[in-house]
């Protein structure tokens, strides 16, 4: 399409992969509600679309003009010459309704609405919320929002939000969809801690236009994403969302959704069986399972899921084999892994025979391996045991629990065992991460690393999820 | 009357709830099996079937076990109680070996879904439904049979007879195919209990003939209001 020369163009509403396409790799941004004042919205946006190394032409929208974080600030978007691909309202309500209105007029692709007011204040956003549909239905431009965090493009340096709890993560297979801008942060938080890599975030807010349907529905379908984590409290177009998840499970990707309130459907009243039985919340978990949906509980529960996923190796079957340098951690381990499900083999001979050769006899060599703190004495040791129990054709799925890391070649003996295999490996690792041994070769890996058997079990679930549900 | 006509009908006749005989005479339309009607011998339930009394038992307005000619003259006796019903007199259904629960509504998230699990009394005792998204196919309905507690029934247990599982997978997806056609006529559409027969016994799943005391229903109702 010809680029227009002015800003006023009747486009038509542009469709959502047009719009999104925009919105991720935008040549222009409009900040309304930039401003000098710390602590305010639009400062925040603007300081954090600069210091993530943004490219493109930013333009703050400010009625007092001048010049704000060193770039020339135009009073309204009307004096803006050319397309704008994406405008941020940080402003309030009413001044950011009035800009949208604004937008109707111009050639915008989409709006990206920070401030909240609308719906979600409930009465007192009822105004607010008619007009914002009203200014909708002439639209031109799609809307994400309003009441988001933002969006937040790890691989391109675009942080279009005003939370710095975005910062600093690292481009991956995993895209994040989120009602809760506070909840994406904390899961995009624990999952960079972790080493998985994040190729996108959208904090879809209110939902009033772009739902979190067409977010999967474009994210999913990004040749860079194996995994697609949503936090939703409100499923709007739930059928399409369904029948969206399970296209790309089909497709071998994993959609793994955090449902929040979902404890809404006791107080229904209760008129049939059917109406009765069929739940709001005993629907969205068949749904979910029928079409691939893997339902996490809450957000931990879900950052452990997409942990186990985002290494991208599928398990053959659920046979588990454990090896643990203190007794106690693989019983643990062990328990957590049959009542999810999951079996823990006696192991072969030859995979015994192979372990004896580091175990003493006060250890175990059948399954659970309770290799003892003997172990520690060589740094490659538990990494030779890993190996030697992954090989083992009758194990699926490895698990090694490491307490305290005496040295950095440890670290790497486990990674080397990682390599040296394709099924999926967890490593439970109780000790502190700054003790004598960094894990950064593992996190470079993205290999599932936990803290506690209980969160290595939720990883592991979510690797067969055989209930649909990972607590 | 297509039986879609035959919902616009009830609807601009201003009906919310539809009574069994008249949901029975709409299922047999769509294909799904049910009880003879007016049966010239054996034992027979009589009925009177009304839109505002859909829990009948409660009322008085079920007996079961009876010959046809005292069938007839206990829905007379019924119809001069109850002005209005529609008498309803079946042949007994009584070789099923399982009851089972069929329902369909819009889901406030999904829309239409389709639930089916042990009936009868069961539902009171345990909720063991499958529910899936509607229209079903009868490989996914057939799933739903194989999937949770009910399956276990279905299969008989302790020596007990398999149910003709098959014909119960048809009568589901029939039952979520019909519905989700009809989703914007239909809020809710149950059967409870389809009596089903055993397997190779060239049998049908069975529409129920013995609604339970705070048990089962069969019937719809219709309009947008859900």
């Amino acid at each position: 399409m010809a680029e227009p020369s002015t800003n006023r163009l009747s486009d038509p509403r542009p469709s959502v992969a047009d719009a999104l396409d925009r919105l991720f790799a935008p040549r222009t941004i409009a900040v309304v509600g930039a401003s000098r004042t710390k602590g305010k919205l639009g400062q925040a946006v603007l300081a954090l679309l600069r210091s993530n190394g943004y490219q493109g032409r930013i333009i703050p929208v400010n009625p007092s003009g001048g010049e704000i974080e060193g770039l020339a600030a135009v009073r309204t978007l009307q004096d803006i010459d050319g397309p704008i691909d994406v405008v941020v309202l940080a402003t309030p309500v009413n001044i950011a309704l009035d800009a949208l209105e604004i937008c109707t007029r111009l050639d915008v692709k989409v709006v990206v609405g920070v401030t909240s007011g609308f719906s979600e204040a409930g009465t007192d956003g009822h105004e607010n919320e008619t007009r914002l549909r009203r200014i909708m239905e002439d639209a031109r431009f799609r809307l994400i929002g309003p009441n988001c965090e933002g969006v937040v493009r790890p691989a391109t340096n675009l942080q279009l939000t005003f939370s710095p709890m975005f910062n600093d993560l690292r481009p991956g297979p995993v895209a994040m969809i989120s009602q809760s801008g506070a909840l994406a942060g904390l899961m995009a938080l624990r999952l960079g801690e972790r080493g998985v890599g994040i190729n996108t975030i959208v904090s879809s807010g209110n939902e009033t236009d772009l739902t979190a349907a067409d977010l999967l529905d474009y994210l999913g379908g990004d040749p860079q994403t194996r995994v697609v984590l949503c936090y939703v409290e409100e499923l709007r177009a739930g059928r399409r969302f369904a029948e969206v998840a399970r296209r790309l499970s089909q497709a071998g990707k994993h959609v793994v959704v955090v449902k929040g309130g979902r404890s809404r459907a006791g107080s229904r009243a209760v008129r049939s069986h059917t109406g009765a039985m069929a739940g709001d919340d005993r629907v969205i978990s068949a749904v979910f399972r029928e079409t691939g949906i893997i339902r996490a509980r809450e957000s931990v529960a879900a950052v452990d899921a997409v942990t186990a996923l985002a290494a991208g190796r599928r398990p053959g079957g659920n046979r588990v084999g454990i090896i643990s340098v203190t007794g106690g951690l693989g019983v643990e381990m062990t328990d957590l892994a049959e009542s999810a499900g999951f079996e823990v083999p006696v192991l072969a001979e030859t995979t015994q025979t192979a372990l004896s050769r580091y175990v003493p006899f006060y250890g175990s060599v059948k399954n659970p391996v309770d290799l003892t703190g003997v172990v520690l004495a060589n740094p490659t040791y538990v990494g030779r045991c890993l190996a030697a129990v992954v090989a083992d054709p009758g194990v699926d799925i490895a698990i090694a629990i490491i307490t305290f890391v005496p040295d950095q070649q440890f670290i790497a003996a486990l990674a080397q065992a990682y390599d040296g295999t394709d099924k999926p490996v967890l490593i439970v690792w109780t000790g502190a991460l700054r003790s004598n041994a960094s894990g950064e070769s593992l996190r470079d890996r993205a290999v599932p690393v936990y803290d506690s058997p209980a969160r290595a079990a939720s990883g592991l679930a979510a690797l067969i999820p055989t209930h649909g549900e990972v607590a | 009357m297509t039986p879609r006509e035959r919902l616009k009908h009830w609807q601009r006749a201003g009906r919310e709830v539809i009574h069994e005989a008249d949901a029975k005479d709409l299922l047999a339309q769509i294909g799904v099996p049910v009880p003879a009607r007016d049966p010239a011998d054996g034992r027979c339930v009589a009925k009177l079937c009304h839109d505002a009394f859909p829990h009948k038992s409660d009322h008085g307005l079920v007996r079961l076990g009876l010959s046809p000619e005292a069938a007839r003259q206990a829905v007379a006796d019924m119809a001069e109680r109850v002005p209005g019903g529609t008498p309803l007199i079946e042949a007994m259904e009584e070789d099923a070996v399982v009851e089972w629960i069929v329902g369909c509504k819009r889901d406030a998230t999904f829309g239409p879904i389709v639930l089916a699990g042990p009936g009868g009394i069961l539902v009171e005792l345990i909720d063991a439904a499958e529910i899936r998204l509607a229209p079903t196919d009868p490989q996914t309905a057939r799933a739903m049979l194989n999937a949770g507690p009910g399956a276990r029934l279905l299969k008989g247990l302790r020596g007990g007879k398999p149910a003709d599982r098959d014909a119960l997978a048809d009568l589901i997806s029939r039952i979520s195919v019909f519905f989700a056609q009809n989703a914007d006529l239909i809020s809710e559409i149950e059967i409870n209990p389809v009596m089903v027969r055993a397997d190779g016994n060239a049998s049908v799943a069975r529409c129920p003939v013995r609604p339970r005391d705070r048990g089962g229903e069969t019937g719809c109702r219709i309009g947008r209001a859900g």
